[in-house]
């Protein structure tokens, strides 16, 4: 008779994300997966239906594990720059802390994977957000705009900071490490971007 | 996910294509001892999988022979 092994269950999950960043959404198989995590075959499907039900499963873990992240010491009745501030910051502690899934989530999000996963681990997340900004607008602390120009301007001078300094290097292949400094001067800016 | 492991059963099959998960869904769905079936069609073992608290393994591996696939317990 099997029995689920909490470890072992991990160790599977965790080789699903690396293989899934290394080879691909259709480069990778149960069987090989199976086998580079030292399971088997078997274990593999007690464990998950299929090859979509596994990555369904992974891609709604990273995005709660996300989601926990992101509402970490926020509310969405802080002051605009406060909280824009610590989304940043929470933003960055995971892209720093886990790469692999973040590649990953990347990787499922351009997928057909997307509106599954997306419905199932965030529809919290964006609540929370559109609460935050509706209150920014109505407190004058950010300008009336989109959510999509929101998000460029208030996420992507930090994501493209991140991208650099996970590569160690920035787009003219200098060394690139995001210190504080660097994060709070990229910030500034961006409030006052974004400020009426 | 289902937390009573031991009620799940695994086997390599060579029901490969959409027709052969037609002829076998007919023996699988009218069999009241099987609780929830499926076939990863996109695996080289064409895993079966299927959960049943009553049915053994060789009851199984019968009931898909008799449609005429390979079906061999996974382990």
């Amino acid at each position: 008779m099997r029995t689920r092994d909490t470890n072992k269950e991990e160790l599977v999950k965790q080789k699903a994300i690396e293989m899934m960043v290394k080879l691909g959404i259709e480069g990778f198989g149960m069987n090989r997966l199976a086998k580079e995590s030292g399971v088997s075959v078997a274990t593999l499907y007690i464990y998950y239906t299929d090859k979509e039900d596994l990555i369904k499963k992974i891609g709604i873990e990273i995005g709660q594990n996300f989601f926990n992240e992101m509402v970490k010491d926020f509310s969405p009745t802080m002051s605009f720059k406060d909280g824009l501030r610590k989304q940043w910051e929470n933003r960055a502690r995971f892209v720093i802390k886990y790469p692999l899934n973040v590649a990953c989530w990347e990787l499922l999000s351009h997928s057909s994977y997307r509106d599954y996963i997306m419905k199932e681990s965030l529809c919290d997340f964006k609540s929370i957000m559109t609460e935050f900004i509706k209150n920014s607008i109505d407190k004058k602390e950010l300008m009336p705009i989109s959510k999509e120009i929101f998000w460029s301007i208030a996420y992507g001078p930090l994501y493209s900071l991140l991208r650099f300094h996970n590569e160690g290097k920035s787009m003219a292949g200098t060394p690139f490490e995001l210190t504080k400094e660097a994060a709070e001067e990229a910030f500034e800016l961006v409030i006052k971007a974004l400020t009426p | 996910m289902e937390n009573l492991t031991e009620n799940i059963l695994v086997f390599a099959t060579n029901i490969r294509t959409v027709t052969d998960k037609l002829t076998i869904s007919a023996a699988l769905d009218k069999n009241p001892a099987i609780e929830k079936w499926n076939i990863d069609q996109e695996d080289v073992d064409c895993v079966l999988r299927i959960i049943s608290k009553t049915l053994s393994e060789e009851e199984i591996i019968n009931i898909v022979e008799n449609q005429n696939f390979k079906c061999a317990s996974l382990e």
